[in-house]
């Protein structure tokens, strides 16, 4: 492709306003990781302050608005704020890179997409201070509860979602197109970086589920009413004294949010099929098996939705489908992991950062697949379904595996996105400190659950739920501590981590043929793919070709 | 702090010890699955560990290539077809159990007691065939099939009943009818709570279930029966205590709603007549669809029990 060598103009050369007008994948992707780690950091406080809440029975630190408030903004941001866009923060960095394009298909909508991904973001949390507070009805929001909720907070939390789901939209198309149309020379289907499959299947997702999101949001405002010029509207679709139906939603909400949950996940696998290999000096096992079963999963992930509804009353040869096809995802997900652990056999291991967050991945998101399996048949999810069971479930897939492998690949590209390495031994710290915290967590609210602990509730009387609430509590803050020795090492190495050359690690794809970090324009050339492993390739040959220059 | 999870139900490791044959095929699919899950938790740990050790660099080279071995087709398609079979016994195990859970034993010779169950911002309201009304404390005879019609009113929200130990929940949906029952033999007083989000106190949102002796429980009825017909009786008691407590303190001290001790429309049992039936402001008509024996025994309670908190 030829680019024209524009110089901007003068104003835009300044080191705050080139970030702000840019759109070059690279600066996107960064600013799209550092502004999802902001909110991560303001959600993970609000999860401690709530934690507090719930660390004795009758605990009086906050109050029941407070609480809902906090624990509705704190689910919707983790999943709308924090793990999509550092995931999509990833794919906009990595994915032209990894499959030797020079920029992503359209580099202005893309920029678009992060400044509404930025706007939506500053919308959700600003509602905190809109009247009546910060929406209260969970991240979920079911109706009657989120139409009949006063103030303006729940409206503010509709628009951020809708802006988030454009944003969200954007980025997909971008990913798709580029994906199908910017690939190297030789880089067939079969030969593109497992990252990237996973980040097709997550565009082509998004771009699936969210106009169902989109029509039950707009549904729940135009319930709860909407002045258009001199025209009051107000709705009935869920409010069932006029006929309409409160379940309808959940449908809407769950056909996006079941394969919002793989959405997430899918990108994680594929850091994961990414650090795996070049740490365990081996290339992956059953390349296509793991190919294919993102495929499947993206697939199945879409008709199995109603597991979440598996106590509103459903008829039972329905719940049995879902049961039946919720299920059947286990089965490419099982052979993920096999694959994973198969590719450490007969490996030459090492422990860097990232390795360790790969490896802490497939212990814990083990038990958050295996709870799953309770979770989806039906009758037992009559026994645990709402109660902080669910939530170690989804935190155990959604910490443990989405934020884990996220922090591998931060560790693992961070060289490359800066041309320093982080700093050792303050990520192993940071790791083992995560880890036990994280356990310690959420384990235990697999227990209470059981007991029968709702979740939710921003008190509780029973005293023997106390010791189990209390080692989360203690847990959550052993986490918070984990990310203190993050921003340490951020800025400690941010001037003086040591330089790397192109390749720190050795690795096998086509990010690590350019510079650490890559000029704007990516590479000066491409070379032609002969592999799923192109480095790995280039590397043989040249010593292929070193041998026979030397003498025997 | 220990203590109490040392005794509770296996430390949470199964659910609530189950009282109901519903709540027991819960239970015993649970430990069927757990099996299994502990099988596959212990084979895939054991195996990452295992690898771990076995296969870390020593004194190797850093970049020294591992086995060059890009895949398995026999092995692969073994893990995709053992998990295909652990996945269809635990579906067939269900669907064995499942007749025992969903459907109500046919009545033995007391007949069945059918119990409709209301869910309302932040009380359960229970209405007996015979007319009497209860709040939040349910009494049902032990040994005899109980069926629960669990709904909500049109204007409410959704809420969830849920007893652990005598079976799952279901929800309480405005404008829906769902079903649900338990039999339970041994007497005693089996808690729960709301289990969906259904506002400010949804947390105090508690149910039980009191379970007696046919004999005890018929007299009871009839009791409440012959007092809720002269407007009087428990009933006022309940319904202060279950509806109006929740948002006012039990002394009618304040909470999410003010301050009422003292106010003097809890003195005009035309005004709390007014009140409840079309809420007032912010507060909601807690009482809308309530029959006029339940507004009397309120009044009444109130009448002889002003509540003169702080
Ligand atoms: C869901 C919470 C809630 C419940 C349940 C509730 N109230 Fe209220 N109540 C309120 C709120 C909020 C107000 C303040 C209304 C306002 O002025 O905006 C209030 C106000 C009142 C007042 C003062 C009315 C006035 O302005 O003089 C009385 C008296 C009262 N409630 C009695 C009751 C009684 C009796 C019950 C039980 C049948 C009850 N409330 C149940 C929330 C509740
Ligand atoms: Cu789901
Ligand atoms: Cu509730």
């Amino acid at each position: 492709m030829a680019l024209k060598a524009e110089t901007p103009p003068a104003w835009q050369r300044g080191k705050v306003a080139s970030w702000l007008v840019t759109t070059d994948h690279k600066r996107i992707g960064i600013l799209y990781i550092s502004t999802a780690l902001v909110f991560f950091a303001l959600a993970g406080l609000m999860a401690l302050v709530f934690r507090l809440q719930l660390s004795q029975a009758n605990a009086d630190v906050l109050s029941p608005d407070r609480y809902n408030e906090l624990i509705t903004i704190h689910g919707t941001a983790m999943v709308f704020l924090v793990v999509v866009p550092l995931l999509a923060g990833f794919a906009n960095y990595l994915v032209p890179l990894m499959i030797g394009a020079h920029d992503v298909a359209f580099p202005r909508l893309n920029a678009l997409s992060y400044w509404l991904f930025a706007l939506g973001g500053a919308t959700l949390m600003l509602s905190f201070f809109a009247k009546g507070g910060a929406a209260q009805a969970g991240w979920t929001s079911y109706p009657p509860l989120s139409t009949q909720a006063p103030g303006n907070g729940q409206d503010l939390w509709i628009l951020s979602l809708h802006i988030l789901s454009a944003a969200s939209l954007a980025g997909a198309i971008n990913f798709i197109v580029t994906i199908h149309n910017m690939r190297a020379r030789g880089m067939s289907w079969t030969r593109m970086p497992l990252f990237v499959w996973s980040i097709l299947l997550y565009a082509w997702l998004l771009m699936a589920i969210l106009p169902t999101l989109s029509a039950g949001l707009t549904l729940l405002l135009l319930d709860r009413g909407i002045s258009i010029g001199p025209w009051d509207v107000q709705t009935n679709f869920f409010n069932p004294a006029e006929g309409g139906s409160p379940v309808l939603y959940q449908h809407a909400f769950w056909f996006f949010g079941h394969p919002e949950v793989y959405v997430i996940v899918l990108p994680a696998f594929g850091i994961i099929s990414e650090v795996l290999p070049v740490f365990a000096r081996k290339p992956v096992f059953g390349y296509k098996a793991i190919a294919f079963s993102t495929v499947a999963i993206g697939f199945f992930s879409m008709i199995v939705w109603a597991h979440h509804l598996f106590t509103v009353g459903l008829p039972i040869p329905l719940q049995a489908y879902f049961m039946i096809a919720s299920m059947i995802i286990a089965v490419p997900t099982g052979m993920k992991i096999f694959n994973w652990l198969a590719t450490l056999w007969r490996g030459n291991i090492s422990f860097d950062t990232p390795m360790l967050y790969a490896l802490g991945f497939l212990s814990i998101f083990v038990m958050g697949g295996l709870t799953g399996i309770y979770l989806a048949a039906f009758p037992i999810d009559w026994q645990v379904h709402d109660t902080y069971f669910v939530v170690a479930h989804f935190h155990y897939t959604l910490f443990g595996g989405a934020v884990f492998a996220i922090f591998a690949g931060i560790f693992y590209w961070w060289p490359k996105m800066f041309g320093r390495r982080l700093n050792e031994k303050l990520g192993k710290w940071q790791f083992w400190t995560l880890f036990v915290g994280f356990n310690l967590a959420f384990f235990p609210q697999h227990l209470v659950g059981l007991e029968g602990m709702p979740r939710r509730v921003y008190t509780y009387a029973d005293e023997s739920w106390e010791g189990y609430n209390l080692a989360s509590t203690i847990g959550s803050y052993v986490m918070g501590f984990a990310f203190l020795f993050f921003i340490v090492n951020v800025v400690r190495t941010s001037r003086s981590g040591p330089r790397v050359g192109n390749d720190p690690w050795q690795a096998d794809t086509l990010e690590w043929y350019t510079t650490s970090p890559p000029p704007p324009h990516n590479f000066d050339e491409v070379p032609y793919v002969t592999s799923a492993r192109p480095l790995y390739d280039l590397r043989r040959k040249l010593r292929v070709e070193r041998g026979a220059r030397e003498p025997v | 702090m220990l203590a109490p999870i040392a005794v509770a139900d296996n430390g949470g490791f199964t659910p609530v010890a189950p009282e109901s044959p519903n709540a027991e095929g819960i239970r015993d699919s649970y430990v069927f699955v757990s099996i299994f899950v502990l099988a596959i938790f212990v084979l895939v740990q054991g195996l990452l560990i295992a690898f771990i050790v076995k296969y870390r660099r020593r004194k190797r080279p850093r970049f020294e290539d591992g086995a060059p071995i890009h895949g398995a087709a026999r092995l692969e398609l073994l893990w995709t077809a053992i998990p295909v079979v652990i996945l269809f016994l635990i579906g067939a195990f269900v669907f064995i159990e499942l007749p025992g859970i969903k459907n109500i034993p046919s009545a033995g010779a007391s007949g069945q007691l059918e119990i409709t169950v209301t869910g309302r911002q932040f009380y359960w309201q229970y209405e007996y065939p015979n007319g009497v009304i209860a709040i939040d404390t349910m009494r049902a005879p032990a040994g005899v099939p109980v069926r629960l019609e669990v709904t909500a009113p049109d204007s409410d929200v959704i809420h969830s009943w849920w007893i652990p130990a005598l079976g799952g929940k279901i929800d309480a949906i405005p404008g829906t009818v769902n079903e649900t029952w338990f039999e339970a033999e041994n007497p005693g007083t089996y808690t729960g709570q709301c289990a969906e989000l259904c506002g400010l106190e949804h947390a105090n949102m508690l149910a039980s279930v009191e379970l007696m002796p046919e004999a005890e429980f018929a007299a009871w009825l009839e009791q409440r029966r012959r007092e809720q017909g002269s407007g009087g009786g428990e009933l006022g008691k309940e319904t202060w205590e279950g509806v109006c407590a929740k948002c006012h303190g039990l002394a009618g001290e304040g909470g999410i709603g003010p301050r009422v001790a003292g106010s003097i429309v809890l003195a005009d049992p035309d005004a709390i007549e007014n009140l409840v039936r079309n809420g007032r402001r912010t507060m909601p008509a807690v009482g809308s669809g309530w029959r006029s024996e339940q507004v009397e025994a309120l009044a009444k309670y109130l009448k002889e029990n002003p509540p003169s908190g702080p």
